[in-house]
């Protein structure tokens, strides 16, 4: 027969008040290595109270109290690996290149639809001249209309709505979205891809009747090829996660949602400085006549070439090199 | 009598105990949501007041600013919003501010905190979850699912538990010094559903009316009581007496 709860809870009080506190010093970050052996000691103890008070005081506040603090101390104790520094490190040197090799499949497939927008716009619009009013921004048309780059007002202090920050802004917007539509079994992104593709294309074809294929090309040669491989590999975590919506394979659907979810974000996270920095080059090289163009198309294509080659090489195993199917399986 | 049973999040752990952890529901999120978000408005207009006070011109600087400089302007505004989440999501323990003043924090479905993939997930997720204004789709998701999960919490795998404030002290305080009480010898000893009912009694007996202090003292000493008569009498004599009789009752077996 169980002991009365007043005076259970009077003997084991102690013990817990005194878990409670290491707790809080864990979380400061103030504990000692003696006091480390006496948590893990209490929190066992507490565990073996948690049952006995599910056995013999079920639903009273003991046993919720008892639940909540072995609840917690259980957080603290089973903590997963934490991420410092090296981690960061080991992330970009060989982590992020071998996911996006892995899931090549996925970001190829993103770049498809996006090539397939580039074409559809581009025949649109040079099939149809009126598809341009459809298809390209009114603001742009006008400036493409005076025979002017939109983009040539960047550095001047005329339109407060400045094109730099809004791209600045589009481009992340457009990132994040790109990857979090995916929820939509993937239909989000695959719009989204397709769309930005018709926009860029119906863009060109635009400058191309009207003999400003050169303006475009100074303005978006610098941080085109970058830019452009983010939105695709961010579309690619996008499909990811659709298709873990879609086809669960062998696992439930919530766990392969959150199996893909934590791989496809990896995508998301390492495309995230490259973006900042590819940000800085539209800013400043991009817009106006400080670099001649070859300069820029020269550094675009460097900068491509290194990206790729980075997401491509860097970290490479045997096995990989080798070509083993193993990654796919997994 | 029991509620209906609220939804919670059970792990098990290698002591071989069960835990229950209560989900904290779609009203406590909307609260930490409000919390947080006041106190990002606050930071951007005091941000924006003292950039005010010191710069006359502000669209003129504005429009000064070169094209790198504007750039990173909104980089790192948007940085900000979803660093400020989840950066306190990793460190703090699954909590921002909000979340910890009203007592939830995010954990993983197996119960341990978030690392920084799950917080990122979830976080970036705002974006699809805002849609198509103030998370009206976050709402329809906690709706739907058991565990009042959003998109993003689906997503990274991730859900809200709800901390109580439980108070031990009702069990263990000490019974004042007064006349003393009749003994219950002879009585059934106590569930721990009586010892429950008793002792909220107890901690909530200062601040009821007179009179249904009395009555309900009244009967739970029906309930727990001496079985004779005249100890009984004894102890239904006052509020004080009733409630010492009651306690010494509950905690009898020190």
């Amino acid at each position: 027969m169980a002991i009365p709860l007043p005076a259970y809870v009077a003997r084991r009080r102690q013990d817990w008040d005194a878990l409670q506190a290491l707790l809080a010093r864990q979380r400061a970050g103030t504990l000692k290595l003696d006091e480390l052996r006496t948590l893990d000691t209490l929190y066992r103890r507490a565990s073996a109270d948690l049952a006995h008070a599910q056995t013999f005081y079920p639903g009273t506040d003991a046993h919720r109290f008892l639940n909540q603090l072995c609840g917690q101390a259980y957080a603290a104790i089973y903590q997963p690996p934490r991420e410092r520094w090296p981690a960061v490190r080991d992330f970009f040197r060989r982590e992020f290149p071998a996911t996006l090799r892995r899931e090549r499949g996925f970001v190829g497939a993103s770049a498809a639809l996006f090539l397939l927008g580039i074409v559809l716009g581009a025949v649109v619009v040079l099939w149809e001249p009126r598809g341009a009013e459809l298809l390209v921004p009114s603001g742009v048309r006008h400036y493409v209309a005076q025979g002017r780059m939109w983009t040539d007002d960047i550095l001047s202090v005329a339109p407060p709505n400045s094109v730099a920050s809004g791209i600045a802004t589009n481009n992340l917007t457009v990132t994040i979205v790109t990857f979090a539509l995916g929820l939509t079994f993937g239909l989000g992104t695959l719009f989204l891809m397709v769309n930005n593709g018709v926009h860029i294309g119906a863009i060109t074809a635009l400058c191309a009747r009207e003999g400003m294929v050169g303006g475009l090309l100074d303005f978006i040669a610098a941080h085109g090829p970058v830019e452009l491989s983010i939105l695709v590999i961010a579309g690619g975590a996008g499909l990811m996660v659709g298709q873990a919506l879609i086809d669960p394979g062998e696992l439930p659907r919530g766990q392969a949602l959150a199996l893909r979810g934590r791989e496809a974000v990896k995508l998301v996270l390492g495309c995230a400085p490259f973006l900042a920095l590819i940000g800085v080059v539209e800013g400043y090289v991009s817009p106006g006549d400080l670099f001649p163009t070859w300069v820029k198309a020269g550094l675009g294509f460097a900068l491509g070439a290194l990206f790729w080659g980075y997401l491509l090489r860097a970290g490479r195993t045997d096995a990989e090199a080798a070509g083993m199917p193993a990654d796919r399986a997994s | 009598m029991r509620t209906a049973p609220t939804p919670h999040l059970d792990v098990a752990t290698p002591e071989r105990v069960a835990l229950t952890l209560p989900v904290a529901g779609i009203g406590y999120r909307c609260l930490a949501w409000l919390v947080d978000a006041s106190l990002l408005f606050f930071f951007w207009l005091v941000a924006y007041f003292v950039f005010t006070l010191l710069v006359s011109d502000v669209l003129g600087v504005l429009q000064g600013l070169s094209g790198v400089a504007q750039t990173l302007m909104v980089v790192g505004f948007f940085a900000t919003q979803w660093l400020y989440w989840t950066v306190s999501e990793v460190l703090f323990h699954g909590q921002t501010v909000g979340k910890r003043a009203l007592g939830i924090r995010v954990v993983r479905l197996d119960g341990a905190p978030v690392s920084v993939y799950e917080s990122a997930v979830r976080n970036l997720c705002r974006a699809v979850d805002f849609l198509p204004m103030l998370y009206a789709t976050a709402c329809v998701s906690m709706l739907l699912t058991r565990q009042h999960r959003r998109l993003g919490d689906l997503l990274a795998g991730t859900l809200l538990v709800r901390e109580e404030r439980i108070d031990l002290d009702k069990y263990t305080a000490a019974p004042e010094a007064t006349a003393p009480v009749p003994s219950a010898a002879g009585a059934r000893p106590l569930t721990p559903e009586d010892v429950e009912l008793v002792l909220s009694f107890l901690s909530r007996a200062p601040g009821l009316a007179p009179d249904v202090r009395r009555r309900l003292g009244a009967r739970l000493v029906e309930r727990v009581g001496p079985p004779d008569a005249e100890s009984l009498a004894a102890v239904l004599a006052s509020a004080e007496s009733t409630e010492a009789f009651l306690r010494a009752r509950v905690q009898g077996a020190r």
